[in-house]
């Protein structure tokens, strides 16, 4: 099967959208870069790259880190965050999936 | 009729086996676990182990009269049943010194797991354990910097390491893939690894990948105050290319690379650890293809012996196995190949299969590295069974963290530290582990998060290779 040239959309995606691209979307509505309605779908390679380039951005100024948000940010943090782990979880991700195929 | 096995013009058992001969404290030792064909006395096949993994192969050649056969030969001197198991047996095999090169596990491993192998005499055979006198030892280079002196270079005292293999990431950028090595030693790595099978494909080329690491580490240092690292991997297809990877790592400042140890080769392995000796460079060391030596019980060779080829060859680090989670190994038999890393004088111990005493003299010790399948509700185990001395290593346990990267390098890191300190004020980790690390959790909402990730999982494979006494 080809790969699909363009993105599912974090709303489609596999692992319930926890994955690393369905991360830099979210923390994209964390730091404001897209709106919390955009899910990114039919988005390129090259569009999310971008993203996650300027979601690192945005990270540095805080080193990378949630308590060195300020107030109003970690809130938004928790929120959209809390929401994406319990939307995963339904969709029947688990950490298990994480450790799978690890090197010893 | 079925054919049965000939030794052909004399028994091997005339001139190998020899019940009363006193191993000397010189002679390399060496345990066999052999499965004979049928029909063919322990005896006679376990001299013929003797013979054919010595100089069985040059009386053929040379004539006995040529050569000091008495001087050199193996000499089998003690056969023992194999406990539950009556399929095959031990066989203990001394060896003179003079018979390998100095400085050689190429040479010694060429004898001992040589031909011998594919002698028709054997149904299996693995090689289970060898003893190598201090006089051996100490032509060997060793580990280049060993344990004392990584903590130095590192500022790194009284805890685990911790590390965590990067996966390669959104189209396999070096860029990004740095980016990934910096968000884990940000969040509280000491350390990040190259997967074993990265090495210089057309996706990633290795100097790209070494300038983007390097960058990474030295911008996680100016930011933490703390002394970080990366394990280049510098494994190469010959050993100049090797060579002329570990001399750029050196070159853009990293502290540390590393090096697959077996699908390399021991020749490459030996020559990279002497010159990180003399670099002051410290050498992490991978496994991959172990399993293929070591996993069957009847065949091969154990990885206890594996880990004593290292540490002669020379590593810092070497992946041990976890014990705990996904990949769990035997626990007394990985405890036992802990301390042929760790320590300076491993007494006989049956019950985690080691065989011989075994003194290392002053030879540096090498840091166990646990990795694979683990995250922090492993961690009171996981220090508790592997002590300071060692690395841990949460791959899917970090970048599998909700929040990312960062979080969870800080979870682990917030998890290690709550560990050792509870440890140190005499709290039993094992019993103790839920109620320390919850509590280390209400100060850090990453190590609370990675709580709820992995909570629920359950892990219960059950070990292919376990200590002998176990089988049946």
């Amino acid at each position: 099967m080809d790969k699909p040239k363009t993105y599912v959309g974090v709303n489609n995606e596999i692992n319930g959208g926890m994955t690393t691209i369905g991360k830099i979307i979210r923390d994209g509505w964390v730091f404001g870069l897209i709106e919390e309605t955009e899910t990114c779908e039919g988005w390129n390679l090259a569009g999310i790259d971008s993203l996650l380039q300027k979601v690192n951005d945005e990270w540095d100024k805080y080193g990378c880190l949630v308590r060195f948000l300020p107030p109003e940010l970690r809130e938004r943090h928790q929120r959209i965050h809390d929401k994406a782990i319990q939307n995963a979880k339904t969709a029947g991700w688990s950490g298990e999936h994480e450790t799978d195929g690890e090197d010893e | 009729m079925a054919k049965v096995y000939d030794a052909g013009v004399k028994d091997y058992r005339e001139t190998y086996w020899m019940p009363d001969y006193s191993p000397l404290e010189t002679d390399i030792l060496a345990c066999f676990k052999i499965t004979p064909q049928d029909g063919v006395p322990r005896e006679e096949v376990a001299a013929a182990v003797a013979a054919e993994s010595s100089t069985g192969t040059w009386t053929t050649v040379w004539t006995d009269l040529l050569t000091d056969l008495d001087h050199y030969k193996g000499r089998c001197y003690a056969i023992e049943d194999v406990p539950g198991d009556d399929t095959c047996f031990y066989a203990f095999i001394a060896y003179p010194i003079d018979l390998f090169e100095e400085g050689s596990v190429v040479n010694i491993m060429t004898s001992l797991v040589g031909n011998v192998f594919g002698f028709k005499a054997l149904r299996a055979l693995r090689l289970e354990d060898i003893r190598f006198p201090i006089a051996y030892v100490m032509t060997c280079n060793g580990p280049p910097q060993g344990i004392q002196l990584e903590r130095d270079i590192l500022n790194k005292y009284g805890r685990p390491l911790l590390g965590c293999t990067i996966k390669p990431k959104l189209g396999l950028s070096a860029k990004n893939y740095g980016r990934a090595c910096y968000e884990g030693l940000r969040g509280g790595l000491d350390f990040t690894k190259d997967d074993e099978n990265v090495n210089s494909q057309p996706f990633m080329r290795w100097r790209a990948r070494f300038d983007f690491v390097q960058e990474a580490i030295e911008k996680a240092e100016a930011e933490t105050g703390e002394r970080k690292g990366h394990y280049l991997n510098v494994t190469a297809p010959t050993s100049d290319e090797m060579m002329k990877r570990a001399e750029y790592a050196k070159e853009i400042g990293s502290p540390i690379i590393m090096h697959d140890y077996i699908t390399g080769g021991w020749t490459a392995n030996t020559q990279l650890a002497q010159w990180c000796q003399d670099n002051g460079m410290l050498l992490h060391i991978h496994r991959a293809m172990h399993a293929v030596l070591d996993r069957n019980p009847h065949h091969g060779i154990h990885f206890r012996v594996l880990t004593k080829i290292l540490r002669l060859s020379g590593g810092d680090h070497l992946h041990s196995g976890t014990v705990v989670g996904k990949l769990e190994g035997d626990r007394d038999a990985t405890l036992g190949w802990i301390d042929i890393m760790r320590d300076s004088f491993i007494k006989e111990d049956r019950s985690r299969g080691i065989f011989f005493d075994q003194d290392w003299g002053a030879m540096p010790g090498v840091i166990p590295v646990a990795s694979g399948g683990i995250h922090v509700w492993h961690m009171p185990a996981l220090v508790n069974i592997f002590g300071d001395d060692s690395c841990l290593q949460f791959g899917g346990g970090t970048l599998g963290h909700p929040w990312g990267n960062a979080a969870g390098a800080a979870a682990n890191r917030v998890a290690v530290e709550a560990c050792v300190e509870a440890r140190n004020m005499g709290r039993e980790l094992e019993k103790e582990g839920k109620d320390i690390l919850q509590s280390a959790a209400k100060h850090s909402p990453e190590l609370a998060i990675a709580m709820e990730t992995w909570k629920e999982i359950k892990f219960e494979f059950d070990t292919v290779d376990k200590i002998d006494v176990a089988h049946k």
